[in-house]
C-alpha cells in the first residue's frame, strides 16, 4: 500500500499523528475529569476527539489508508509517550480507525464533503463503541444506559471528529501550509471562483 | 581537459518552470550544459529563480511542489523522469539554501549517519565517515549535538559535511556561506576546492558575493530578473563586457571588479580587461600613490557627537544548563549610533541579540532600555520603542499574505485602513516585493523573505533596531536599498544595533563594532581600528574589506617605491 | 545488565504477552503481583527515578480509584453475597470488593508493564528495531521518526512563535477569552509550521538519497541476543508464577467481562 504514497504524505502523516498523540493524551485527563462528574457516559461526551485524526488525515492526503494508518500510528505513538493503557490502545486506535476509513471507502476515496466526513467521524463511533462494548463489558449495565451512550458517542464523533476535523484542516489549509496537497488546491479554486463573483 | 567534456552530465533544454497559481513561470526556457569536471557559478538576482532551478535539476521539483516543468533535464544522457525519487539523488548532492530546512534527524551523529546508510555504505565503516566528515568542517566536537541547538552558521556547515560524506558525481551548492563568517566562508570554499581537485566533482554554486569562488569556478551563468539567461560563458568574458548590465540587474561583482571599474572610470586603471584577481588589479593601477589617494577621498567620517545613551547593557551572561553562552559582556548605544555586532559562527550573537529584546532573560546582569530596566518595561510599550528582526526570517512571519505581514502591527496600534494601505504599497516598493503582495511570506524566496521580516519592523517608529544578518542572501542592487532605509532610520534619529558577517557593510556604516568570541566581548570600537587589530580579527574570523586590503598593499608598495629611489 | 539494552521489540513483545496473559485472569492477586516485581525490575534494572515513575503511574492511580469506587457503586449484587457493609441502596459486599479491586490492580499492573517498556526505551531505538526486526517499512518508520523528532521541537516552536507575537506587539491574553482566541492563534500556525517542516524533510530526505528501499545498511545494528530471550522467558515465567499462586491461595479466576 505505503508504494503508492509519496514520502511527503507517508511523512506529513505522522506528523499529525504525533501531533494527536499529545492531543489524545491532554484529553485523556479531561474525560477522567468527565467520567468522574457523569459517570462512564462522561467519556462518550468527548470521546469524537478521538478520532479527529483520522478525518483530518484522510481529508487532507485523501488516499486509501490515510485514516486507519493515522489513527494507528497515533495510538502507537500515545502508548510510547505515556498512556499506560499499554498495547491494548494501539488495537483500539486501529478499530476506530477502520470505522472512518470503512465511511471512505464507501465514498470510494474521492468524496470528500461535509457530510462523508462528518459519517467517518460516526462510523468511527460506532466500530469504536463494538470494540467497547465487548472489552468493557457494557454488558454488565443496563440496556438503556448503553443505548443512551451510543448516541452521545454518535453525536460525538459527528462533531468533535467529523465537523471540528474538517475545520481545523480547512484553516490548516488557509494558511498556505497545504499548497501542494489535493485540499489546498480545492481551496484555491474557491477563493479564485469568489475573486470572479466578488 | 576537451576530451572530457564530450559528455554531458546533466542537460537542460528549455526548462520552464512555472508556479501552479501564477501566470508567469519562475524561470523561462534555460538551456545549459554541465560537463564533467566543470564548475559553474549561476548568478542571479535575488528572486530570479535560482533555487527553482536547482531543485528542478535534481528531481525534487516538481515533485514537492504544484508546478509545470516543460521541457527536459537529462543525468548522463538519461531523462529525469526515469530515475525513482530518491534515485538520482545518490549522484547529484544538493545543500539548500535554508540551513534550518535540511536535516531528518535529531543529533549530528544521526543526521550523517543517514545519509551514508542510504548509499548502502558497509556500517563498519559508517563512523570513520562521519568524523572525518565532521574534522572537514571543524565540527567534530559537536557530534552527539541536537542539531536544534546548533547557530546558524554551524547548521550550515553540517549541511555541506553530510552531502561532502556521500560523494556524489556533482554538487549543487545554494548559497552555502551566506551564514557564515568571513574566515569560515573562505575556508569553505578551499575546502570545495580541494575535494574537486582530488574527485573530479562537478559544482554548480549559486551565489551572491562571489570573491571566494572566481578562482575554483570555470564558467559563470547568469540569469536576470525575469528567470532568462543573460549569459553563460567565461568569467572574464562575463565581467568585462557585461559589468554595468549585472550592476544594474543588482548581481553582485567580485570586489575587484568593483574596484576596477570605479579606478577605471576615474582613469586610474588603465588594465585591458577588469581585473579578475588580486594581482591583476595591482598590476592594472598607473601608481600606488595616484589610487591611494582616490581611494583614501572616498572615506567616509563617521559623526560622533556627544549623544544620550538609550541601550546599556551591563555585565551580561547567559547560561543554558552547564553551557555558558555570554560571559560578563557590557557596552552601550547611543542615539542615532549604528552599532555593528560581529564575530565567529557560534560566538553568541544570536543569544545576545534576544537578551537585548527581551526575548531571554539574562542569567546575570542587567540591560537598561532608557534607563528603565528591560524587564521593568511594559510589553507593548516596549514593542513600540524597540524592534527585532530575527536571524532566521522565518521566525519572523505570522501573516497569511505579503501584505498582511507589513500590516500587521500597523493593525494592533488600530491605525485607519487607508493609512495601513499606504503604508503598506510604500513598504512593499522599497524592499522590491511589490509584485509578490498577494503571496504567501513561506512561498518567498529565502532572499524576498527575508526583506519581508526586515520590512515588517520598518513600518513601525521603533527608537531602536535589533537586526540580526538582516542583509543576507540579498543581492547587491536589494542590500544597498536595505541598507538606505536603514541610515534613513539613523537619520531620524534612531538607534540601530545590527549582527552582521559583512565586513563592507561593517566597514561603511558602523559607527561602532563590538566583537564576540566565544562568549565574551573581545573588542569594542570603530571598524578602522577593528582591522588593525591583527589578533582579535583572526580569534573572530573576520576579514578586512578588500578596499582596506588594497590600500594597505598600495601603501606598502608606495613605501617600497620610495625606499627604492633614496 | 540494563533494561535499557534489551531488545526494543522483544520488549515489546514481552509487555504485550504479558497483558495478554494477565487479561485472562480476573483476580486481585495475579495483578499485585507482578505490579510489584514489574515495578522492581523497572527500578532495580531499568535505574528509572521514582519521581519520574510515580508521575506517569499516578494518573492511573486515580484510574484505578474510579473503578474501584463505580464497581462498588453501580455493580450488581448476586445472591448469596457476603455483605460486609451497607447504607441505604449501597450494599458493599465481599465479592464485589474483591471484583473492583481485581480490576483496579489490573490496570494499574498493565500500567506497570507499558511504564517498564517506555521508560527503558528510545523511540528511535524501537523504530530501529521494528525495521531490522520486524520489517517494517522504512518509508513508514523514518516517517514516524520524523515526527516524533517534532515533539520536542513543539515547545521550541511554540516559543518562536511566541516570540513573533511578542516582537510585533500583540498585547499580552488575560482574560479567558482572550486566552482561549491566543490558543487558536498559536494552534493553527503550530501544526501548520508542523506539516510545512514535515514536507521539507521529505525533500531532505529525498535529497540524501532515501528512496524507501527495504536493504539498507544500518550504522546502528539493533541486535538480538539469547539475553532478551531470557528476559521474554524471565517475564512470562514471573506472570504465570503470579497467576499460579494466585491460584494456590484460592483466588484465582478467569475473566469475562466484569466492569
Ligand atoms: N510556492 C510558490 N508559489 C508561487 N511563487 C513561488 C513559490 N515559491 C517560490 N515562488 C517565487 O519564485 C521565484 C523564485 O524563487 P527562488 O527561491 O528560486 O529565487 P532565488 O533566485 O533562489 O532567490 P534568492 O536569491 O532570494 O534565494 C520568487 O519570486 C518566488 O517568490
Ligand atoms: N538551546 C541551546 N542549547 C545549547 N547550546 C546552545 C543553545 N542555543 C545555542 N547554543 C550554542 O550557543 C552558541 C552560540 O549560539 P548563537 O546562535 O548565539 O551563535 P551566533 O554567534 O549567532 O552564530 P551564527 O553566526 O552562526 O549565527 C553556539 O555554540 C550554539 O551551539
Ligand atoms: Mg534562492
Ligand atoms: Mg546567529
Amino acid at each position: 500500500m505505503l508504494e503508492k504514497w509519496k514520502l511527503r504524505e507517508v511523512i506529513v502523516l505522522s506528523v499529525l499523528a504525533v501531533v494527536f498523540a499529545v492531543v489524545y493524551l491532554v484529553f485523556l485527563q479531561f474525560g477522567n475529569v468527565l467520567y468522574g462528574v457523569f459517570g462512564l457516559i462522561g467519556y462518550d461526551l468527548i470521546f469524537g476527539i478521538w478520532f479527529i485524526v483520522s478525518i483530518i488525515a484522510a481529508y487532507i492526503i485523501r488516499k486509501p489508508g490515510a485514516a486507519l494508518l493515522s489513527e494507528t500510528i497515533a495510538a502507537a505513538i500515545e502508548v510510547m509517550i505515556g498512556n499506560a493503557v499499554g498495547p491494548r490502545l494501539i488495537l483500539s486506535g486501529m478499530i476506530q480507525g477502520i470505522g472512518a476509513e470503512a465511511v471512505f471507502a464507501a465514498a470510494r476515496w474521492n468524496n470528500y464533503r461535509t457530510w462523508v466526513l462528518i459519517a467517518a467521524g460516526m462510523g468511527s463511533s460506532v466500530t469504536s463503541f463494538i470494540w467497547g462494548y465487548f472489552i468493557s463489558g457494557y454488558a454488565a449495565l443496563s440496556p438503556s444506559y448503553v443505548t443512551a451512550m451510543f448516541f452521545v458517542r454518535l453525536i460525538s464523533g459527528a462533531l468533535l471528529a467529523g465537523l471540528l476535523g474538517k475545520w481545523l484542516s480547512e484553516s490548516l489549509a488557509k494558511t498556505g501550509a497545504l499548497s501542494s496537497f489535493p485540499i489546498g488546491k480545492e481551496q484555491r479554486r474557491r477563493k479564485s471562483e469568489n475573486g470572479f463573483t466578488a | 581537459m576537451a576530451s572530457l567534456r564530450n559528455q554531458s552530465l546533466i542537460k537542460c533544454e528549455h526548462l520552464t518552470f512555472r508556479h501552479e497559481d501564477e501566470q508567469k513561470p519562475v524561470f523561462k526556457s534555460i538551456d545549459f550544459t554541465l560537463y564533467p569536471g566543470e564548475a559553474i557559478l549561476l548568478l542571479g538576482p535575488s528572486g530570479c529563480g535560482k533555487s527553482t532551478l536547482a531543485f528542478c535539476l535534481n528531481k525534487l521539483y516538481p515533485e514537492a511542489v504544484d508546478g509545470e516543468l516543460e521541457g527536459t533535464v537529462s543525468y548522463k544522457g538519461k531523462m529525469l523522469e526515469e530515475f525513482r525519487p530518491g534515485e538520482i539523488n545518490k549522484h547529484i548532492g544538493i545543500v539548500f539554501q535554508d540551513p534550518e530546512s535540511q536535516f531528518c534527524m535529531t543529533t549530528v551523529e544521526d543526521e550523517l549517519a543517514f545519509g551514508l546508510e542510504n548509499m548502502k555504505t558497509p556500517p563498519e565503516e559508517i563512523g570513520c565517515k562521519i568524523d572525518e566528515a565532521l574534522k572537514l568542517v571543524h565540527l567534530l566536537p559537536f557530534k552527539h549535538a541536537l542539531i536544534h541547538t546548533l547557530s546558524g552558521g554551524q547548521k550550515q556547515k553540517l549541511a555541506l559535511a553530510c552531502v561532502l560524506s556521500l560523494k556524489p558525481e556533482i554538487l549543487i551548492l545554494d548559497e552555502p556561506t551566506a551564514n557564515l563568517d568571513p574566515a569560515s566562508s573562505h575556508e569553505l570554499t578551499r575546502i570545495i576546492k580541494r575535494i574537486k581537485d582530488e574527485r573530479a566533482l562537478s559544482l554548480l554554486i549559486i551565489e551572491h558575493k562571489l570573491d571566494d569562488w572566481i578562482d575554483l569556478t570555470d564558467r559563470c551563468l547568469v540569469l536576470n530578473r525575469e528567470g532568462e539567461i543573460l549569459f553563460n560563458g567565461s568569467h572574464a568574458d562575463c565581467f568585462n563586457t557585461y559589468a554595468e548590465e549585472l550592476q544594474a540587474e543588482g548581481i553582485w561583482l567580485p570586489n575587484t571588479v568593483k574596484a576596477g571599474l570605479l579606478t577605471k572610470k576615474a582613469g586610474i586603471f588603465t588594465g585591458k580587461e577588469l581585473p579578475l584577481n588580486h594581482e591583476e588589479m595591482i598590476a592594472g593601477l598607473i601608481s600606488p600613490d595616484s589610487a591611494l589617494q582616490f581611494l583614501d577621498n572616498k572615506k567616509n567620517t563617521p559623526t560622533c557627537l556627544e549623544k544620550q545613551t538609550i541601550l546599556s547593557a551591563k555585565d551580561l551572561s547567559f547560561n543554558i544548563g552547564p553551557k555558558e553562552l555570554l560571559k560578563s559582556i557590557s557596552f552601550t548605544v547611543k542615539k542615532g549610533e549604528f552599532v555593528a555586532i560581529s564575530g565567529s559562527n557560534g560566538s553568541g550573537k544570536t543569544t545576545l541579540s534576544r537578551l537585548l529584546a527581551g526575548l531571554f532573560s539574562p542569567s546575570s546582569g542587567e540591560i537598561l532600555y532608557h534607563d528603565r530596566p528591560l524587564s521593568s518595561w511594559k510589553e507593548h510599550e516596549l514593542r513600540n520603542k524597540l524592534g527585532y528582526v530575527f536571524q532566521n526570517p522565518e521566525h519572523q512571519l505570522i501573516a497569511d499574505t505579503v501584505t498582511d505581514e507589513i500590516a500587521f502591527s500597523l493593525k494592533i496600534q488600530h491605525m485607519p485602513d487607508n493609512e495601513i494601505q499606504k503604508i503598506v504599497q510604500t513598504t512593499l516598493k522599497q524592499v522590491n516585493l511589490l509584485h509578490h503582495g498577494d503571496m504567501h511570506p513561506f512561498s518567498l524566496s529565502q532572499g524576498q523573505k527575508r526583506r519581508l521580516s526586515v520590512a515588517s519592523m520598518l513600518v513601525n517608529e521603533q527608537e531602536l533596531l535589533l537586526l540580526d544578518e538582516p542583509t543576507f542572501g540579498q543581492d547587491a542592487k536589494t542590500a544597498r536599498e536595505l541598507m538606505a532605509l536603514m541610515e534613513e532610520k539613523i537619520q531620524s534619529g534612531s538607534s540601530v544595533v545590527m549582527i552582521t558577517h559583512d565586513m563592507e557593510i561593517l566597514h561603511s556604516y558602523a559607527d561602532k563594532v563590538i566583537v564576540l568570541s566565544d562568549g565574551e566581548k573581545i573588542y569594542e570600537g570603530t571598524p578602522a581600528e577593528l582591522w588593525k587589530e591583527q589578533e582579535i580579527m583572526k580569534l573572530a574570523s573576520l576579514k578586512v574589506p578588500y578596499i582596506e586590503k588594497l590600500k594597505d598593499e598600495l601603501r606598502a608598495m608606495s613605501r617600497r617605491e620610495k625606499l627604492a629611489f633614496t | 545488565m540494563l533494561l535499557h539494552d534489551i531488545n526494543p521489540s522483544i520488549k515489546a513483545l514481552t509487555v504485550i504477552v504479558c497483558v495478554l496473559i494477565l487479561s485472562v485472569f480476573f483476580d486481585p492477586v495475579t495483578p499485585m503481583l507482578t505490579l510489584a516485581v514489574t515495578a522492581a525490575a523497572t527500578f532495580i534494572f531499568g535505574k528509572v527515578s521514582f519521581k519520574r515513575w510515580i508521575l506517569l503511574f499516578s494518573p492511573f492511580i486515580f484510574m484505578a480509584l474510579i473503578y474501584i469506587w463505580s464497581a462498588l457503586i453501580f455493580s450488581r449484587t448476586h445472591e448469596g453475597e457476603t455483605i460486609l457493609w451497607s447504607w441505604g441502596i449501597l450494599i458493599l459486599t465481599e465479592e464485589s470488593l474483591q471484583r473492583a479491586l481485581s480490576l483496579g490492580l489490573r490496570v494499574l499492573s498493565f500500567t506497570s508493564l507499558s511504564l517498564l517498556f517506555i521508560l527503558t526505551t528510545k523511540p528511535s531505538e524501537f523504530l530501529l528495531s521494528l525495521m531490522q526486526q520486524c520489517r517494517l517499512p522504512p518509508k513508514l518508520a523514518y516517517g514516524i521518526m520524523a515526527g516524533y523528532r517534532f515533539l520536542p521541537l513543539m515547545k521550541e516552536e511554540f516559543e518562536i512563535i511566541r516570540s513573533a507575537h511578542r516582537i510585533r506587539g500583540v498585547p499580552k491574553a488575560r482574560s479567558l477569552p482572550e486566552k482561549i482566541a491566543e490558543l487558536k492563534r498559536y494552534a493553527v500556525p503550530l501544526l501548520a509550521g508542523a506539516i510545512r517542516k514535515a514536507e521539507r524533510t521529505a525533500m531532505a530526505m529525498e535529497s540524501k538519497g532515501f528512496t524507501g528501499d527495504k536493504n539498507r545498511n544500518y550504522y546502528h545494528k539493533i541486535a538480538v541476543s539469547p539475553k532478551d530471550w531470557l528476559f521474554f522467558a524471565f517475564f512470562i515465567a514471573m506472570v504465570l508464577a503470579s497467576a499460579y499462586i494466585s491460584w494456590f491461595f484460592g483466588f484465582l479466576q478467569l475473566y469475562n467481562g466484569e466492569l
